[in-house]
């Protein structure tokens, strides 16, 4: 801050503007950024608060209240459940292969194949996604087949598919590859050094990761946790074309609301729903920010 | 280093079989018109057909979703990279204490339905520029929103990993004009995190249909839905082409860029 | 209209129709047509209808106004119309080889909420749809919104009055009733009453077409249900009981039903409209299986979908005469080719139209006359008891 020297009165108020001018100004820089998300994001999501505060239907309270009681809080925790289960299995699950990958780097061509499928497969979904675990595991799996050739016969120990582990395992199609791919910058900056450095200083493998290595990973791996939960959290298609499990879940149930083909003039409902979506990630992303500022004393 | 090695490997072979197996299981299931209850010893050879693909693959249909897709895809990268770059990029040299509020804004997509994105904006459109939603690169802008996370991420990441202030600082100082640094310094080390949020949203914009079909526009994964009704295995088979060819692509093109970024991450150690 | 509706399967009660017969029966049926009606325009009008012989009266013909009308705008945009969905494969080829005008279908496997979406959210654009086929729960919905344009098809007079609206708004150019579908390669007895489904040795097999709160298809078959377990039009609570029951005995599939999953025999049983089948019949006769329609015994439901000219569309005649040509005679014959029942049926079968082999595709005859549909309050009702308990009753169990 610059040293004005004022005579006469206005002293404080001029310094105290110059400042002020200075602090703002910085802020100018990300307003395209702003400016395009706030047409496309935050105008729509206004929109879908405006709703939410409406009533269903003609009913006396608003339909965000409505979409907290019964039936609907239980589906939104179970949306939860499965996105934090899957977010943190994805993200334990995505780092080991990621590390994995940057170990073997010297191995030609594999790191590109595993980041090339990764991009992809952490874009899967929906139909597709589905139904190959259908045609692997279903009743009438492939795999299943094989597995009963062998006396090993899924369905009597009880496992289906179109269970909650099964759900499971198929959002873990598409969380461990994007964990994978959010890590791998963040591993690349482990610099080689440092690992040499401390195998210099006589610390053992779990000494340099307890006291190096983890510390420096953990805002990504935050990162990456809030990321995966979100990514399951909103999702939708492959739940539904998987198992009428699926409708346990928020996002399917919005779409009985705004999509479908029975249900009209409850769109409030839907949007009260989508509104509740949106207050758990901004609590989420509150909690992760908390988290990385306490991690983030440790790297420096 | 061998005993981690062969940890290394045995964790990538288990991942590799996780990954590719579901997908074989519906290979099989589209190449070969035989249900599993039939099958058998006697019956594995039989039904073998390539027909569904060549009967989807050689469609106008999937030719023309193909080809918009496939732009469209072009141009949410390039219009994604031209807003997410400098403001990631600014965030961190210079305003540091923005990169929660960008941050969060990034994740908001997630939880936006994408049928109240598509509502939300039409209202405010028709009022402004009516015949904006019937453009099929309309869905450019969704697109570059609901990517956002992942390009947002991958910058950021990139970014984060290297000590960017201090680098810029360190460069201006020994005398280097503004574009000099962005050229030297700014942009080598962006290289990974440009190639990764490229990625990711080039997969997003292949994979995305909610937004597609509420505004009635004829994309690669509208014309793999419309398939599933006659030719479902068909349907399938354009998936797993997807999969294969995005895959090798974006290897390939991996393998191309990252290279030199990877030396230069080794300069500034 | 029909997102997850759209199912499978051919295989009727006797024999496998080909694909090849019934694509060369629509044809001829459409050839004899076209050459009638051309020459029908004048001579037909103090024609008295005993005449069997004549193929085509007055009334199936739309005006020559609005064919020429139509014809000079030269296209008509159409939404979430399945190829496999009640042969509109067939109907739309046919529009097209009659009047040479162009229908192409957006969003094929869109639901009837996305067909409004579509109307409002490109109001006024060149590709905003002219015509939809809705639920008749949407009907009201448009209606509400003020978003139909009545029109009146040249055989407004040989439509019963439940499959219209009175003022003209839509009409209800075809309907059918709720069936069970049987994989017979993976299940060799197929069930034929709604009792039979609780049968221990269907564990696991059956499945519903989508969650009842939002695929139309499964809604009816919940109605049926209860229908067939006490209860009525009024109460679809006995329906969704039956339902808890199957899921609480593991009868009930989770697993979801699409084309892919019954050629998979993932899901062998399954419950849909009559018109929903004959469309897969090619795809699974290619895979060998064998399939058998039946409707229940115990519990007969019909349901309709509304069609209807879209306000201040931008080809409104070329959306007219879509809307005539669904209730002219070669609408009428493709919708009987895929299975669903087409409004002027009665007339149809009394002028003679209708042969034996269109007939495969069709639920018993007996069947058809007895059909009642629900009211707009009645399903109003039912589905706000759906709303409530379906959830806690069903799904969340």
């Amino acid at each position: 801050m610059s040293i004005t020297v004022i005579k006469g009165g206005g002293t404080l108020y001029e310094r105290a503007s110059t400042s002020f001018f200075k602090r703002v100004l910085p802020w100018f820089g990300i307003l395209p950024f702003v400016i395009f998300v706030g047409i496309f994001l935050i105008w729509p999501s206004v929109s879908v608060f405006r709703s939410a505060l409406q009533s269903v239907d003609g009913a006396e309270k608003p339909a965000i209240l409505e979409a907290i009681s019964g039936q609907y809080l239980k589906s939104i925790l179970f949306s939860v459940r499965l996105s934090a289960i899957t977010a943190l299995i994805g993200m334990i699950i995505g780092t080991l292969v990621a590390l994995a990958i940057v170990s073997l780097d010297q191995m030609r061509g594999l790191r590109n194949w595993m980041v090339g499928y990764s991009a992809v497969a952490a874009n899967l979904g929906g139909i597709p996604l589905a139904f190959a675990f259908i045609a692997s595991l279903g009743m009438q799996g492939l795999y299943t087949k094989i597995l009963s050739v062998f006396g090993i016969n899924l369905s009597a120990m009880g496992f289906k598919i179109s269970d909650f582990s099964g759900i499971v395992l198929v959002y873990l199609y598409f969380q461990i590859p994007l964990m994978t791919l959010l890590m791998l910058p963040a591993i690349d900056g482990l610099k080689v050094t440092l690992r040499e450095a401390a195998a210099n200083l006589g610390a053992s493998q779990r000494q340099y990761w307890t006291n190096i290595g983890l510390p420096l990973l953990t805002p990504s791996l935050l990162g990456g946790f809030l990321l995966l939960f979100a990514n399951a959290f909103s999702a939708y298609a492959t739940a539904f074309a998987l198992s009428s499990g699926g409708t346990r879940l928020v996002s399917v149930q919005i779409r009985f609301y705004l999509q479908g083909n029975t249900i009209t003039g409850k769109s409030n409902l839907g949007y009260a729903l989508a509104a509740w979506m949106i207050i758990v990630m901004t609590l989420a992303m509150s909690g992760y920010l908390l988290l990385r500022r306490v991690s983030e004393k440790w790297q420096r | 280093m061998t005993k981690r090695n062969s940890w290394a490997k045995i964790t990538l072979l288990l991942i590799g079989a996780f990954y590719a197996l579901p997908m074989l299981a519906m290979a099989r299931f589209s190449f070969q018109r035989m249900p599993v209850v039939k099958l058998g010893w006697s019956t594995l050879l039989d039904g073998w057909t390539i027909a569904p693909m060549v009967d989807a693959v050689t469609s106008a249909r999937f030719l023309q979703a193909s080809w918009l897709s496939l732009r469209l895809a072009l141009l949410t990268v390039i219009i994604s990279l031209a807003i997410l770059v400098p403001t990631t990029v600014y965030v961190h040299v210079r305003l540091i204490k923005a990169r929660a509020f960008i941050e969060f804004l990034s994740i908001l997509p997630y939880v936006v339905p994408p049928i109240a994105l598509v509502v939300g904006i039409s209202g405010a459109m028709r009022s402004t520029v009516p015949g904006f939603l019937s453009n099929p690169f309309s869905l450019t802008p969704f697109y570059v929103i609901i990517s956002l996370p992942f390009s947002f991420r991958s910058l950021d990441v990139g970014l984060s990993s290297i000590e960017l202030k201090t680098l810029v600082e360190a460069s201006r100082s020994l005398g280097a004009g503004w574009v000099r640094t962005v050229r030297s310094v700014i942009l080598p080390n962006l290289r990974v995190g440009v190639i990764n949020a490229s990625f990711l949203t080039f997969a997003v914009v292949l994979g995305e249909f909610t937004i597609a079909s509420l505004l009635l526009k004829f994309t690669l994964p509208a014309y793999m839905a419309e398939a599933q009704g006659n030719n479902p295995q068909g349907s399938f088979t354009v998936g797993l082409l997807l999969l294969v060819v995005s895959a090798s692509l974006l290897g390939v093109v991996n393998r191309v860029t990252r290279k030199r970024g990877q030396e230069v991450q080794a300069i500034f150690l | 209209m029909k997102r997850s509706e759209c199912l499978l399967n051919a295989m009727t009660k006797q024999h496998r129709v080909t694909k090849k017969i019934k694509i060369a029966l629509g044809l001829a049926v459409a050839g004899l047509l076209i050459g009638a009606c051309g020459s029908s325009s004048s001579s037909t009008e103090t024609t008295v209808a005993e005449e069997t012989s004549a193929v085509a009266t007055s009334t199936d013909c739309p005006s020559t106004e609005i064919v020429d009308a139509a014809k000079a705008e030269g296209k008509v945009n159409l939404i979430t119309l399945p190829d496999t969905w009640a042969n509109y494969k067939g109907i739309l080829a046919s529009y097209r080889d009659k009047y040479g005008i162009e229908n192409p279908v957006a969003n094929p496997d869109g639901s009837s909420a996305d067909e409004l979406t579509a109307v409002e959210t490109l109001a006024g654009q060149p590709d905003m749809p002219d015509a939809v086929d809705v639920s008749p729960a949407f009907a009201q919905e448009f209606d509400a919104k003020g978003l139909w344009e009545p029109y009146k098809p040249c055989a407004w007079d040989e439509i019963p009055t439940s499959l219209k609206d009175a003022d003209g708004k839509w009409v209800a150019a075809y309907y059918g009733l709720m069936a069970i579908g049987a994989n017979t390669t993976v299940v060799t007895e197929a069930p034929t009453s709604f009792a039979e489904l609780k049968d221990a040795k269907y564990k696991g097999l059956v499945s519903l077409n989508g969650d009842p709160r939002e695929s139309g298809a499964a809604f009816a078959a919940v109605m049926a249900a209860s229908i067939a377990n006490g209860g009525s039009f009024d109460d679809i609570l006995p329906g969704i009981k039956f339902f808890a029951e199957l899921k609480k005995s593991g009868n009930l599939s989770a697993s979801d039903v699409t084309p892919a999953s019954v050629i998979a025999g993932e899901t062998p049983i399954v419950l849909d409209w009559t018109y929903n089948y004959p469309g897969l019949a090619p795809t699974l006769a290619e895979n060998n299986i064998t399939f058998k329609v039946s409707v229940p015994t115990d519990g007969v439901y019909g349901g309709f979908y509304a069609q209807g000219v879209v306000k201040n569309s931008p080809h409104q005649n070329a959306s007219k005469l879509w809307i005539d040509h669904l209730i002219s005679d070669e609408g009428a014959l493709g919708y009987i080719v895929g299975g669903a029942i087409p409004a002027r049926f009665d007339a149809l079968v009394a002028a003679g139209k209708v042969s034996e082999e269109m007939m495969t595709n069709l639920p018993a005859p007996e069947l058809i006359k007895d059909i009642k549909f629900p009211t707009a309050d009645q399903v109003a009702k039912a589905k706000e008891i759906l709303t409530a308990q379906w959830g806690p009753l069903v799904a969340d169990k």
